[in-house]
Order: structure tokens, then sequence, then C-alpha cells
């Protein structure tokens, strides 16, 4: 609770005709007890006014200073004050950018329209009562362990290990297999992955094993599996079988590199395999390889695997029956006894993912047929030859040699003709259909990751053994990968290599470092007790009033990390270093038991409660309060400022953490104030979801029909309670989203409740 | 179900064409930009994307059977487009290339044109012939074989050097060069026959709507196409395109104005023997007033601006968009050769140089004969395989 507040204008940020002294002497007389320092600055961004700062807070014995100027996103680094909790109020592109009169005409006078002047004293006491409702958090601090548990000993665990030992850390390896080296240890050669990426690279796994063998930081547990973890980021406890019995290991992290297996060829069948000892996949030609054995000189690399579609009706043709038919590839069994049955997510759009990777391959393969015969020719069929980044060059390399010939195709049949194979492909760009007669077809393997056939980290949380929500992914253990790799929806673990995305040695590489980098960074957040991405740095944690706790279990379930446990009754256990601090928990909470000390729900329906909302909307407008996601919304709003285009005076924006962290009492509160509506904006939810949360505006979207129903049986229209979908670059949408909005609740003139 | 064509890749024959100028061949990843970039090529089944993968895919049947090759004027626009430096235009002259080496026999002279450690066995062969005939012609007029007189015949006063005085045209050089013209003829008649073979459709084609005779196809591309350069028109007008235009231009007309020079000379110094046609009797040298001595030298003017728009243009191109092959080189070295020959021999006779006019002279005839003789198998052999190749495809309908 800040209980003395210094309130400074930046005048040099403010603008738009707006009197400061007016503004100053309306702090000075409302805010009185509160605020005994209020000041303006000509100019802010100065040395001299941050000293003049930092000598009031000595001075006057400040808790809390309220920078009343440009928005918090700008000049953010220029305002830390120790020992006092800082707010700014965003006069700038918040008020006097933002304004239009409400006929939509600019405001050009030299002196401010009275709404304006309205409006940044409404910010402003908003500002002030937030600070008045906000403590600075304690930190719980997790001592923990120093060790990353690595799961998988293949390319990216090997990698990551040794990543992870080389910055100080300890490490215990998991692998299942009787030894190190996964999938690389079939490889004759890997694609290029070296400069100037133009020949096959030996990717040496017997090195690599051998260094990881010989450091004296990691543990290495062969033939090995991960039997439970539980704890939270910083305490993990893991609980490993190895040949040897149970073992337990206290980590502080994990790196998930279980990579991949071969999808089932039973899909491969419509492209001759099984019909001919001829027809062998990628991995099976590759051992061919390695072995030495003699390869024919007329190859077929098929890359389009449409014949391979699943039969009508069948969502996918094999999983089931094969997961069945090689039971040590099954889900383990321990946990179907206990949990209920993970499905198996794996599909044949599996094979079309790994396109990418095959793709390569094939190259690499075709290489291996022209170099082993002199007039070898190599026959690459696709659908689409995807090669990644600098693999291009490996691509122009394979496409000089004269014994390779691309071309994109429709395989229509693949004939076996005794010691020939003929396959038979249409739309070529040879022109027309086309016949070839080869001795050896090369099918492409599909990339099925781990996570996608059981639950490999067999976490003891609540909310279950796996990843939530990976059919999304078709089982890659990813969150968002293109804004956040490595990232998963449970903090502490992080995905590097093919199980989360299908690629080649080279990214795998990338992506061990990457991912124990972030292993260490969530080792030392929780040492810290600090919040992990993307509030990183975040001291505050949720916190839970028991007593009124009716054990109605949903933060537990609505929590996108799981990061609340719960006991037999029902009551949460909070793990802060699980914990995003997102606040969905706090959204989700019918009884208001959560908390974060400096964003809480009181401190929000303060700040509504600030707002001065006229009882005649005739005379003087109708008020409508936006709840915008700080991650994507507030900023497009702020660009939207920046960039001229106005929106409509009548409405005040509150910043949340997530739409996940809107609590229906706010509305509640803004709708019984008089408040004519509310504009609920956050991030795009559904497959492509935006979130930074992953479920924030999802849950909140949810609850919104429950908001709708309740307002529904009071009386008030359900659409004054609306809820927008925005990208942060969706700048130029948001002024018409709400002038729209503003349209509507003009129509259906005031709410209800005003007045009383 | 449609039926599926067998694809049998050659990749010997791959090598070859990479090593006939197409040796980028394989860089081409089938976008297609340069059928798009082509001004000349059809709507419909244009060219040269296709020929491109055909030839990496070393497909020598498809790549016979195709006219387009031929329609190609190598304006080079593809290759200047072509997103991975694969150069279709070379593609398309390397196919060409292929063509001139391999269409007729004896294909002995094909290959020896393909590479030049074969180029001294092409000078030799005129070399050595007409230096025998000099010898020869020397040692009669001389008497002796080793003629005491010189090599070299005196002026004759008033006349002045006489070329014929040492090659004899009326009973040596006609008639070997009427030989020459014969075996050309014969075998540019094979090489047409086997091109429209190859090219032609297997089986009978329908050709709606009214259909030209064939003379007709061939008077049309000549007067519409060929003579007024129309596609080169087409292929741009960037300042490296006029050149060349003008360039091919002044080359064509200065051969057409030497071949009439000749042809008048051939039947005025023949047929003007006949009593009654003595008035048309011409025997050289001609005095420089006289019209077709003008047009001779009009002739040979064409032939040097020409030759030196295209030398410039050529090594002004970008190597790595367009590259010139041996055969570009040969073509145009032979030309020079006997452009600058030409103009020396009438120069150094006028001057009355005797050893210096005899031994050009000589050379020229070296040049004359090198581009003459081996016609069908160089890159000029685009005279008729083009001119067939489009009238071909003008006969079955095509614009």
């Amino acid at each position: 609770m800040a209980t003395k507040i210094g309130v400074y204008f930046d005048q040099s940020a403010i603008g738009g005709g707006l009197d400061v002294e007016e503004l100053i002497s309306g702090v000075e007389k409302k805010w009185s007890a509160l605020c005994p320092v209020v000041k303006s600055f000509p100019i802010m961004a100065k040395e001299a006014a941050r000293a003049e700062i930092t000598a009031d807070i000595e001075e006057n014995e400040l808790d809390g200073v309220l920078l009343c100027g440009s928005s918090p996103r700008f000049d953010w680094d220029l305002y830390r004050f120790t020992g006092v909790q800082v707010e700014r109020v965003s006069l700038r592109e918040g008020c006097v950018l933002a304004y239009k009169n409400p006929d939509g005409t600019p405001h050009t006078e030299d002196e401010a329209p009275e709404l304006l002047t309205e409006m940044a004293v409404d910010y402003i006491n908003m500002g002030v009562v937030k600070l008045q409702k906000s403590n600075r958090p304690t930190p719980q601090l997790v001592e923990g362990s120093q060790r990353i548990l690595v799961l998988g000993g293949g390319w990216t665990g090997l990698t990551a290990a040794k990543a992870a030992t080389e910055a100080g850390y300890k490490v215990t390896l998991v692998e299942k297999d009787a030894q190190l080296g996964g999938k690389a240890l079939n490889l004759w050669y890997t694609f290029p992955i070296t400069p100037p990426h133009t020949t096959p690279y030996d990717p040496d796994i017997a090195a690599k094993v051998q260094e990881i063998t010989a450091n004296s930081e990691i543990t290495v547990l062969t033939g090995s599996t991960l039997k439970s973890l539980s704890g939270c980021p910083g305490e993990y406890t893991a609980v490993i079988t190895t040949p040897a019995g149970e073992e337990t290991h206290e980590v502080g992290s994990v790196v998930l590199a279980t990579g991949w297996q071969p999808q089932n060829t039973a899909l491969l069948e419509p492209l001759g395999y099984g019909k001919s000892p001829k027809v062998v996949t990628t991995a099976e030609f590759e051992k061919m390889n390695k072995l030495g054995t003699p390869i024919p000189s007329r190859v077929a690399f098929i890359l389009n695997t449409d014949l391979c579609k699943p039969m009508e009706g069948s969502p996918c043709n094999c999983p089931e029956d094969a997961a069945a038919c090689t039971p040590d590839k099954a889900p383990a069994k321990a946990e179907a006894e206990e949990a209920p049955a993970y499905t198996d997510m794996e599909s044949p759009r599996h094979l079309g993912y790994s396109n990418a990777v095959n793709s390569v391959v094939a190259l690499k393969q075709a290489g291996y047929v022209t170099q082993r015969h002199e007039d070898g020719i190599a026959y690459i069929l696709y659908d689409s030859m995807v090669v990644q980044g600098v693999h291009e060059r490996f691509y122009k390399t394979a496409q000089n040699i004269p014994g390779i010939m691309m071309t994109k195709a429709d395989i229509r049949e693949v004939v076996v003709q005794g010691e020939t194979l003929l396959v038979r492909a249409d739309n070529t760009l040879i022109g027309g259909n086309i016949e070839l007669e080869v001795d050896m077809i090369v099918l492409p393997t599909g990339m099925v990751p781990t996570t996608a056939k059981g639950p490999i980290m067999q976490f003891e949380y609540r909310q279950g053994p796996g990843f939530p929500d990976l059919a999304l992914f078709d089982g890659f253990a990813d969150s968002n990968y293109i804004c956040f790799p490595y990232e998963t929806r449970r903090t502490g673990v992080y995905a590097a290599g093919c199980v989360r995305q299908p690629m080649t040695m080279d990214s795998a590489e990338e992506d061990a470092y990457g991912a124990t980098l972030k292993a260490i960074q969530c080792i030392e957040s929780a040492n810290h007790g600090v919040a992990v991405h993307p509030r990183s740095g975040d001291l505050s944690y949720p916190i839970f009033n028991f007593v009124r706790c009716t054990q109605c279990k949903r933060c537990t379930e609505e929590c996108p990390f799981g990061a609340l446990d719960d006991d037999e009754k029902g009551t949460p256990k909070p793990n802060p270093s699980r914990c995003r601090r997102c606040g969905t928990c706090m959204g989700a909470c019918p009884e208001r038991v959560i908390s974060f000390e400096n964003y809480n729900i009181d401190q929000i329906g303060s700040m509504i409660r600030e707002i001065r909302v006229p009882d005649d909307m005739a005379a003087e407008g109708p008020r409508v309060l936006i709840l915008a996601c700080e991650n994507d919304a507030l900023p497009a709003f702020d660009m939207a400022a920046m960039r001229g285009t106005p929106w409509n005076p009548y409405v005040r924006i509150i910043p949340v953490r997530c739409l996940g962290s809107v609590n229906a009492i706010w509305v509640a509160d803004a709708m019984s104030k008089g408040i004519d509506g509310v504009m609920l904006m956050g991030c795009k939810y559904g497959d492509d979801y935006q979130c930074h949360f992953v479920k924030g505006s999802e849950i909140c979207n949810r609850r919104k029909e429950n908001i709708a129903e309740t307002l529904n049986r009071l009386g008030v229209e359900p659409d004054r309670v609306a809820q927008y979908e925005v990208a942060i670059d969706e700048y130029d949408k948001v002024p018409q989203m709400v002038d729209e909005f503003m349209r509507m609740i003009f129509e259906k003139g005031p709410n209800p409740f005003k007045g009383y | 179900m449609a039926q599926s064509a067998r694809i049998e890749p050659d990749i010997s024959f791959i090598r070859e064409l990479q090593a006939a100028g197409g040796d980028t061949v394989k860089k081409c990843y089938q976008c297609a930009t340069c059928s798009v970039a082509c001004p000349i090529s059809p709507a419909d089944n244009p060219y040269p994307r296709k020929e491109m993968i055909w030839a990496q895919w070393g497909l020598k049947d498809k790549l016979l059977a195709d006219p387009d090759i031929w329609l190609c004027y190598n304006c080079g626009g593809c290759s200047d487009l072509c997103p991975r430096g694969a150069r279709p235009a070379d593609l398309m002259a390397a196919m060409r290339n292929m063509a001139y080496k391999k269409l007729v026999e004896p294909t002995a002279i094909g290959t020896w044109m393909s590479d030049i450690k074969y180029l001294p066995i092409l000078i030799a062969i005129p070399a050595v012939l007409f230096l025998f005939l000099w010898w020869f012609m020397a040692s009669i007029n001389f008497h002796g074989y080793f003629p005491h007189g010189g090599m070299f015949p005196m002026p004759k006063p008033g006349v002045g050097i006489e070329f014929a005085r040492v090659f004899y045209g009326d009973y040596v050089i006609d008639p070997l060069f009427m030989v020459v013209v014969g075996f050309v003829l014969f075998s540019f008649y094979k090489g047409i026959t086997r091109l429209i073979a190859n090219i032609g459709p297997q089986g009978s084609v329908m050709v709606l709507g009214k259909r030209k005779h064939w003379l007709q196809c061939l008077v049309e591309t000549i007067a519409l196409e060929i003579l007024p350069h129309s596609r080169f028109a087409e292929c741009g007008d960037a300042e490296e395109k006029r050149i060349r235009k003008t360039g091919h231009m002044a080359l064509v007309f200065g051969f057409i104005a030497l071949a009439i020079v000749t042809g008048t000379i051939a039947f005025g110094h023949w047929f003007g023997r006949i009593p009654f046609l003595s008035g048309i009797y011409i025997e050289t040298p001609l005095p420089l007033g006289h019209p077709i001595k003008i047009l001779a030298n009009i002739g040979m003017i064409l032939l040097l601006v020409g030759l030196s728009y295209l030398t410039l243009r050529r090594k002004g191109l970008d190597a790595a968009k367009q590259a010139s092959s041996y055969y570009d080189w040969y073509l145009l070295g032979v030309i020079w050769a006997v452009a600058v020959t030409g103009m020396g021999s009438q120069l150094f006779r006028l001057a009355g140089l005797t050893a210096p006019a005899f031994i050009t002279y000589y050379i020229h005839l070296v040049a004359v004969f090198m581009l003459f003789a081996y016609l069908p198998w160089s890159k000029l052999g685009h005279l008729v395989y083009r001119t067939a190749a489009i009238t071909y495809v003008r006969y079955m309908g095509r614009k």
C-alpha cells in the first residue's frame, strides 16, 4: 500500500493545451493526504529531474511515485527508483494524442477541451489509486538445485548436456536406449552443417558420445526412463527408472530432447512399401549405405506422399493397431493404470510435417547413389521441395550433379515387376504423365514426436502427466514456436530438437543451446523468486486467502501452466516458481480469494470507481471501460495514437496482465457504477492463438458468456460487454473498434443502472 | 487413364550438352521465369522452361524432336532474368550446337568444329590445299618445281596484280568451290530432312483451316521474319539488343551483297563466253568504279560494321548471364578473317605490293573455305536450320 505518493508531470510529454497547473491543483485538492509532493518538470527525461525525484523520495519518505507523461512503454529504463513503487500515467499517448472531439473532429484549440481535461483527471486519479492499492512484492525464493535434467541422449540431448556443463551446471542425462547417440547412430552422413554447406557432414557421433561420457559433471543414465517429475522449477524431484533400480535426482529444470520415432510404415503401403524388398524407407536406405551394402544405380526418391492419405472416415489410419502390435513403443504401461490413457497423436500429417527434413534427406541420399555409381541416376519426385535456410546451398549442389533428376510429380502408382519397379507419375514438369523404371524406391520417414506417443514428462501435476493441448500441434511439444521457441506449457521444461518440430541436425544443435539457456534462466529465476517468460523478472506471485476458498477448483483447472496443485479437498496448492503471473487464477476465482501484491481485484475495482460517470448521458456523454491486454491491445492503442488515429473520448482504458485475469466482478463494478459498456480487448484465441499466456483470451471469452447471462438477468443488454481480438499490429483497426462500439452504445442509450 | 511415357535419361547426353555450352543447365529450378520473359515464345506450350528440365534429365529424344530450340533468337532475356543463373539462352544455343555437331555426317567435322583443340585440322585442310595449288600454279607459270621466278608473279603492266595468275579461277578455284558448294548443299539437304523428321509429329496431323504451300511459308519466313529482323525487334530495344539487331542486319545484308557479287561475276564469267551473251562477260579484277565492284565494297563494309557491332557486344556480355561458346567465337573469327583478308587483298593489290597481296589473298581463300565448307557444322548452320524450322512450324499452323 503506497501511502505517500509523489506525483510528477512531464510538461514536455503532455501538450494538447492541458493546463498542468490545474491538474496539479486538482491532485493536491483530491489527494492532499496521500500525495505530499505534486510537481511538474519541463522535461522529465533529464538527469536533473530524476535527481529531484530521488531527493523528494528521501526527504518526504515517499513510497510511491506517479509519473504523468508518456506511455509506460517509453523510457521505462529511465524511471527506476529504488525502494518505491513507480507507476506511470499515459497522458501523451493515452489522452492528448488519443483525443478527438465527440463529433470526430480533431481538437485544434489552444486550450484543452473540457472532455480532454476530464479524461486526464480520470487517468491521474486511476493512477493514484492503482499505487495506493499496490504493495511491493516480496519474492518467494526457491533455493533448489543447480542441476539440469536432460531427457534424451541423441544429438540434441548430447549437445544440451554439453552446453549446460559449459555454463557451469550439472546434468543428469537420461537415455532410454542402452547406448547414447540416438538416431544419429544410424547415419552414414548428415546434411552439411558447417560452411560452405555443400557437402554431407560426418556427424562422428562416437566422438560426441565419448565427450559426454567423459564429462564428470554429467551423470549419464542409459536404458533409463523418467518415472515421475514432481515439484516445481528450481526444486524438481525426478524419479528415474534405471536398469539398476529407481534413482531420485533433484533437478532445477528440464531440457526435453526425446526426439522422434519413425512413423508406422503401414502408411506407406500405397507407395509400394511391403510389396517388394526394393521399396525401402530413408532410414533403411541410410543403414544400407552406412553398412556398405550394395545399392542399385537407378533409385527413385518419392517425396510426394499424397497417396498416403488415410481412408475416408478414419481419422488416421494406423496408430491404434500400430501401438498394439509394437508394445515397446506403446505408451508406458504404468500410466495406463492410474492416469487416463494418453491419446496417441500419430497421424499421416506427420509425414507432411517431416517434408522439410525428408527433402534434404532425399538430396543427401540421391548423392549416395551418384557417388557410389558413376552413372547412377537418382530421381527425386516431390510435391514441394522444401529446403530451409542455408540448406538451399546443399540443394544447389545436389542439383548440379548430372545424375540427380528432380521433378514435381503426382505419384499415380508404384508397380512391382519382378526385379524392377515402375513409378508412374502425373503432372510432371517434364510435361504430362511419365513412367520411370527403377531398381529401388526410397520412401520418406514420418517423424513422430515422442510426445505424441506418450506423456514423456510424467508430471505429478494436478492437470496430468503430459503437456496439455498437444493435439493442436499433433503431439509436437510446442507452445508457440514462432514467438517463443523452446517454451512449453510447463514452466521449467524446455523442448529442443525434433520433439518440438522436425528439424535438421544443425537446427537441433541450435535448439539444444537455446533450450539449455532457457533452462538455466529458469533455475536462476526460481533462485531469485522472479517470473520467467513472458513476465520475466516479475517478483509478484498469486497469494491465496484460503479463509474464503470454497475449493471450487476453477483456478487449478484453468491455470494454463498447471502451476496449481491441490489437496484431496481441492484446496489449491500454489507453486510460485511454476507460475507465469498471468493472473488467470485471479480472474477465475468467484470468491476473489487470489490476488497479487501489485495487481488485485480491489485495485482494478477501485480504479474503475475513479472514473467519473456523468448522470446524464445526453448532456455529458456515455462512459465506456476498456480492459486491454497490456501485451498486445495496449501497444496497439499506443501506436494508433502515435500514428494520429485518435478514438472516441468517452472511453477509459485500464491495462490488464491478460484477459484471463479479468474477474467478472470488475464488469459488475463498472455496470453498477453506471458505465455504459465494457470492451475487453485481448489477443486472438483458437488454433492460431496469440495470447502470451496461451489460454487467457479464450478463457475470458468463455467467462464473458456467464457475464452476459448475469447482465441479462439484471435487465442490462448483454452486448454492452464485448470482447475483441486484437493483434499487436492492428493499430489501424483499434480506433474503429472503439468508435463502432460507441455508436452501438449511443443507439442503446444509457446504462439502466446509471444514477443509482 | 492417361498413357504414361517411359522416361529414360541419358547422363552422357547431359554431360555433352554441358560441354557444348549448357554447363549451367542443372541449376534450373523450374520457376518458368524464362518462359514468361521470352518475348517471342508462344503462350501455348512456351519455351525454354520445358527444354531446361528435358536437358537436366538428359531426355535426348524430346529435345531432338523440339523445333523450339530453333525458334529462339538467343536474345538472352531469359538468362538475364533467371534467378538461378541457369542461363536458359545458353542451353538453347548449346542444343543448337549439338545439332550442328550431330545432325549430318561426316560427324568428324562436327567433332572438329566443337572444340578449339581441333582448329589446326580445320585450318590445315584448306591451307595445305591452297598452298599446293599455289605451288603447282607457280611451278607451271614459272617452269620448274622450285619456281626460279619466285612465288609471286610480277604485276602485269596496265592491269596490276592478278590473283588469277596463281589461283587460277577457271579451272582451279571455281571448280573447287563448286564441289564445296555441292557438298554443303547435299549436307544441308540431309540435315533439313533429318531435322523435319525429328521435329515432325509422329503419325498424321490434321491441320484445320486452309493450308499454305510450304514454299509460300518459306517466302513468308524470309520476307516477313528473316530479312526485316522482326523477331530481333521483338526481343526488346535495350541498347544491347539494338546493337545486336543492327550488327546482325549489317552482316546479313553484307553477305547478301557479296552473294550477288559472286553470283553475278560467276554468271558473267562463265555464261559470257557463250557467243551471243558476250556482252555480259566479266573478267576480274574489276575497276573500282564498276557497279559490281561498288556493291562488293559496300558488302565488305557492311561485314566489317556488323562484325564490329557483334564482337563488341559479345565482349561486353556479362559472363554470369550469357556465356559465349566456342561456336560463337569460331564463327565471328572466321567472318572477321574473311572480311579483313578480303579487304587487305584488295588494298595490297591496288597498292601494288605483290608479296603481301598474294599472302593475304591466300589467307582469304583459306578463311572462305573454312566459312563455307564447314557451314552445316558451324553456328552459321542456323541460316538454314532455323529457316527450315520456322518455315516448318509456319506450315504446321503456328504463327
